[in-house]
């Protein structure tokens, strides 16, 4: 049992990084532009399906697919803020419905383009390394890894860079960052870019993982706004942490509870923390 | 004078040319099956045979019944496996394009909406589809539109009976079954649970939430019962990402499978041990022997222009190319293409010769012969042919 437990405190840990990476996305949009993406999943799915078509149809190695997919989705992310997001700051009521819309029409160019049939990559790098009676995948774990580098070198460009005091500066008031010399509009396109990019990656990064299909980006959305609130809207680190957290508490749950209501354990402790700490496990009060 | 004679003439023989075409009816058949979606192994490949039996059919100039020359029009809807879409779809069909011959739905859910509107047809259509719920309702009141057009599971002649047979020949002890948290899996609950503790296998059963992509910890989970086999759900879609991270940590190398394809085995093929499946049909195999598949396969890849798809065409075995052949047959021996209940008659009569020999039991419940697929780890393959009694 206890090999067991271990094993899936492991798994779960690698499954809520991916959570994690939208959750990163959620916060840094809303955190820093007050602007509500839910439709974030969807720039996972364009990610995840640009890297098979880059992959798999114009055969360029996996490693290579993934970094014009991230553009692709970032773009999609640019095109999307330009129409309709940057008409939504600070209204939580508009943001959600451009959000709707954009998921039904992401969702269902999907359908037109690539049906709801999945699809599954060729596998990138298979196999398994083992620990005792654990076996953990080596393509998880190097995802594992991907997206621990992505989030901790984000927090450091942010804490340590002009760039990421000019945006926390934004955040905090945006007209006094604009008296200071902050050129807000663009540092707003610039936060929808990374952060669509960033979810592009994370679809790119769940290719080489699972079977795609129109729908995907949907829960992992769901599971990211649970991440982002679990570690605190706002909290890059919390973004990592709130994803692992999930994670663990869902692989966990599961062994000791039925796997087919899985989701429910997460939301029953991120309710059960919120009415203790409201602003999430490391959100600031 | 004479010119408007010739006029005259000329528009009389272009009117009864028109008439002779107008003599060549039309006979329509709806098809609702999930083309796309996560369920599409039910229903894409049966979608692709009856669209290209239909095809042969016109192609040969048609059929003839009680001396009328008569064509088939196919009106092939997508139901992505969604139960209320289906459900508007089978409207549309019944009421707006007067649709007499459904064929499909191949799934149970879809089957379990449809029905309460389709049974206000009885005896006003024919719907033949493959849904594993058909069984519970075929040949009982107001249901004498229905026929299965799949094996059962068990009885006798049930493949799933006979391959749990082998399991039990085997000496296999404990079974773990993992099937998603639907109308689907509840069916196979209903019906392998009790088969197997018949047979003296121990079973457990895990549920998992439809739409799930990580199986890690549900399967770390079962690994440490230490079952002989895993028995994973019904659709590829899930069975793809079983399969690869079953075997990818190691935890489980033996599956057995009565419904999904071979795909997912083939595509893991190194990293299991063994990978058992109900195969109708083993394309692969019976292409070397079979003119009546040969003739298929080049049929196929000449009206779509594209590959033959080996791992999807089993599934022909439901409510597809043998089956608008079995139909025409029908019409033309009940002498009437526009009395349902007469032609399911001689359906129920008939033992047809096609891709698969297929016949119906008293309640209309087919029964045809199939293959057990047996993949060992590398590639090799190990195939049986079942002829049901």
């Amino acid at each position: 049992m206890t090999q067991l437990v271990l094993g899936q405190v492991l798994n779960g840990a690698i499954i809520g990084a991916m959570y994690g990476i939208i959750a990163l996305g959620i916060t840094l949009t809303f955190g820093i532009t007050g602007i509500v993406n839910f439709a974030l999943g969807e720039f996972m799915m364009i990610g995840a399906y640009a890297t098979y078509a880059l992959a798999e149809r114009a055969h360029l190695p996996y490693a290579v697919a993934v970094v014009p997919a991230c553009f692709i989705s970032a773009a999609a992310g640019y095109l999307s803020n330009k129409a309709f997001f940057r008409f939504t700051r600070n209204n939580l009521v508009n943001g959600l419905l451009v959000s709707i819309g954009l998921i039904s029409i992401f969702e269902s160019a999907a359908l037109l383009l690539w049906t709801a049939t999945p699809l599954e990559m060729s596998y990138v790098l298979p196999g398994a390394i083992r620990l005792g009676d654990v076996g953990l995948p080596k393509m998880k774990l190097v995802v594992f890894g991907v997206i621990v580098v992505v989030i901790v070198g984000t927090y450091v460009a942010l804490a340590r860079t002009w760039l990421g005091r000019a945006a926390f500066a934004y955040a905090q008031n945006p007209e006094a960052a604009q008296l200071m010399g902050v050129h807000t509009p663009r540092l707003e396109t610039a936060v929808m870019l990374y952060s669509t990019g960033l979810a592009g990656l994370g679809g790119a990064l769940y290719a080489s993982l699972y079977s795609l299909e129109p729908a995907m980006g949907g829960v992992y959305v769901l599971k990211g706004m649970e991440a982002a609130i679990l570690g605190g809207i706002g909290s890059l680190m919390g973004s990592l942490w709130g994803g692992v957290i999930l994670g663990i508490i869902e692989a966990v749950g599961s062994i000791f509870l039925p796997t087919a209501f899985r989701d429910a354990y997460g939301l029953a402790v991120l309710v059960a923390i919120l009415l203790f700490r409201p602003s999430g496990l490391f959100g600031s009060e | 004078m004479t010119i408007v004679r010739c006029l005259l003439l000329m528009f009389a023989v272009v009117a009864l040319g028109v008439a002779s075409v107008g003599a060549q009816d039309v006979v329509k058949l709806g098809q609702i099956e999930a083309q796309t979606g996560p369920n599409a192994i039910y229903g894409w490949m049966s979608s692709q045979g009856t669209a290209l039996a239909v095809d042969e059919v016109n192609k040969a100039g048609g059929f003839s019944v009680g001396g009328k020359a008569y064509k088939l029009q196919l009106i092939a809807l997508d139901t992505r496996g969604e139960p209320k879409e289906a459900t508007v779809q089978l409207k549309r069909l019944i009421e707006i394009d007067k649709v007499k011959y459904v064929f499909g739905p191949f799934l149970s859910n879809v089957f379990l909406a449809v029905r309460p509107y389709a049974v206000e047809f009885n005896g006003k259509i024919l719907m033949w589809g493959g849904a594993t719920r058909i069984h519970d309702y075929i040949g009982t009141p107001d249901h004498d539109f229905l026929m299965r057009t799949w094996n059962w599971d068990t009885g006798p002649n049930g493949f799933g009976e006979l391959m749990v047979d082998q399991l039990v020949k085997a000496g296999v002890k404990k079974i773990a079954l993992l099937y998603q948290n639907d109308q689907g899996g509840k069916v196979m609950e209903d019906i392998y649970v009790a088969m197997f503790k018949k047979k003296g296998i121990e079973a457990r059963l895990d549920y998992f939430e439809p739409g799930t992509k990580d199986f890690s910890t549900v399967l770390a989970k079962i690994a440490t019962w230490k079952p002989d086999y895993l028995f994973p759900g019904y659709a590829d879609s899930y069975i793809y990402d079983i399969v690869r991270q079953a075997t990818e940590a190691g935890q489980l190398k033996k599956f057995f499978l009565v419904r999904g394809s071979l795909g997912p085995g083939l595509k893991n093929k190194d990293a299991l041990d063994e990978y058992v499946v109900y195969v109708p049909k083993y394309f692969e195999e019976a292409e070397k022997k079979d003119p009546k598949v040969q003739k298929f396969i080049a049929s196929y890849k000449a009206f779509y222009k594209r590959d033959f798809p080996y791992d999807q065409a089993p599934l022909c075995s439901s409510s597809c190319y043998d089956h608008v052949y079995m139909l025409v047959e029908a019409m033309k021996k009940a002498g009437t293409v526009d009395d349902p209940a007469a032609v399911k008659k001689q359906l129920m009569s008939m033992t047809y010769d096609g891709l698969w020999k297929i016949r119906f039991d008293e309640k209309g419940e087919a029964v045809f012969n199939f293959d057990v697929v047996r993949l060992r780890k590398g590639g090799a393959i190990e195939v049986t042919t079942v002829n049901p009694k």
